[in-house]
């Protein structure tokens, strides 16, 4: 029965990593959400561990949060998403529908990191979700989008699932 | 809450502290356009050359209003303010928080005074500007602007932050950007059109993302934009 819904999970997966056609998402594989290995030097040491491994301190990410990514959400996306990321900004009232509240983990953990850069980079719409976010693909490079995506995951403390 | 201080005069304070700036920029772009704006303290508050530094600016640009605003809607607008910006100004403490601080109401001049800084801001242009195509002085069929609407709401997710009408004619959208509903009787379509494809241009760092729209659509969301006219106010 799990055999089954893992299965139905996985293909889920592939499905919506194939929809969204991201370039940089190379992982197809069932995402744990497990931040992509930061340098191809470090020995793959942890695969090789049978029992639950004890958490160690995670990797450092890739496209780390700095002053400048919270600058940049304070700039465009507390518009809408507000000062601290509660999805209550200035034009939050008067959108079709609401901002996102970026420290609402039970939405966020469902979406994958590549979802979230998926839908700054491209708009809502494209990631087939509300229209009113507009597209910041030609305002913010990758690497910003990319922060972005971890800034959010730091307001709503949460991984993708 | 209308104000009964003459419009110079209320500036006279700030101008002179500004002397020594003024003379800086009268030597950067002189014409009698930007001394009488100086004159009126309107440099307090408004950048009248890209040049200067973008901190401390606390309205829109104006380096460019003759580019960008209709000499009617200047004229009108200088004797009875109303607030192009929701939420006030970008640079506004209060911006975020749709709790602006400053230039709210902006002062108001009288006939006179009016007439003679709307013939100065007519003046202050930048060259170089896209010839827009004639179609975008055309009229709009309501078929063709319920087509561009869902370009502009669902598209491109302008409605976000700026305010126009829905079907039915009510003011719909968010208040962080510019009102459009008085687009139309406010801004030359030429300007929108430049606008839309360079922000940058007139607005080094704008809180609205940059498009890359196809030559068709820059045209559309023009006429759009420009569609949006109120009768009310004046004629």
């Amino acid at each position: 029965m799990t055999g089954r819904i893992r299965n139905h999970k996985s293909l889920k997966a592939v499905l919506l990593a194939l929809a969204l056609v991201l370039g940089a998402c190379g992982e197809d594989k069932q995402s744990a959400g497990r931040p992509r290995p930061p340098t191809e030097n470090e020995p793959p040491v942890v695969a090789t561990v049978p029992v639950e491994p004890v958490p160690q301190t995670p990797a450092p990410k890739a496209h780390p949060v700095t002053a400048k990514t919270k600058e940049t959400y304070q700039w465009y996306c507390a518009q809408c998403h507000g000062v601290k990321g509660k999805g209550n900004g200035i034009n939050a009232p008067h959108t079709a529908v609401p901002p996102r509240d970026h420290t609402k983990a039970a939405y966020l953990e469902t979406r994958s990191d590549e979802q979230l850069f998926h839908v700054i980079k491209f708009g809502g719409l494209a990631g087939g979700r509300a229209p009113c976010m507009p597209r910041w693909g030609h305002t913010l490079d990758d690497d910003m989008i990319h922060s972005l995506v971890n800034y959010i995951r730091e307001l709503c403390h949460c991984e993708a699932l | 809450m209308t104000t009964t201080t003459p419009f110079s005069r209320r500036f006279l304070f700030g101008a002179l502290l500004l002397l020594p700036l003024l003379t800086g920029i009268g030597k950067a772009h002189a014409g009698p356009d930007v001394a009488s704006l100086v004159e009126n303290g309107c440099d307090a508050c408004h950048r009248l050359e890209a040049s200067i530094p973008e901190e401390g600016r606390k309205g829109p640009d104006l380096f460019f209003s003759g580019n960008k605003f209709q000499k009617q809607w200047l004229l009108n607008w200088l004797q009875s303010p109303q607030p192009v910006r929701p939420s006030g100004y970008t640079s506004d403490p209060g911006f975020l928080e749709g709790k602006p601080t400053v230039a709210v109401p902006h002062p108001a001049a009288d006939a006179p005074e009016a007439q003679a800084l709307t013939e100065a801001l007519m003046q202050m242009k930048v060259e170089g500007l896209e010839t827009a195509p004639p179609e975008v002085a055309e009229p709009l069929s309501k078929g063709l602007r319920f087509k561009i609407k869902i370009l502009f709401e669902r598209d491109y997710g302008c409605i976000a932050c700026h305010q126009t009408v829905n079907l039915v004619g009510e003011p719909r959208g968010g208040v962080s950007g510019p009102t459009l509903l008085n687009a139309g009787d406010r801004l030359q379509a030429e300007w929108v059109y430049n606008w839309l494809k360079t922000p940058a241009r007139f607005e080094p760092k704008s809180r609205m993302p940059v498009f890359d729209l196809t030559e068709e659509e820059r045209i559309q969301l023009t006429r759009y934009v420009m569609w949006h006219k109120t009768e009310k106010e004046e004629k």
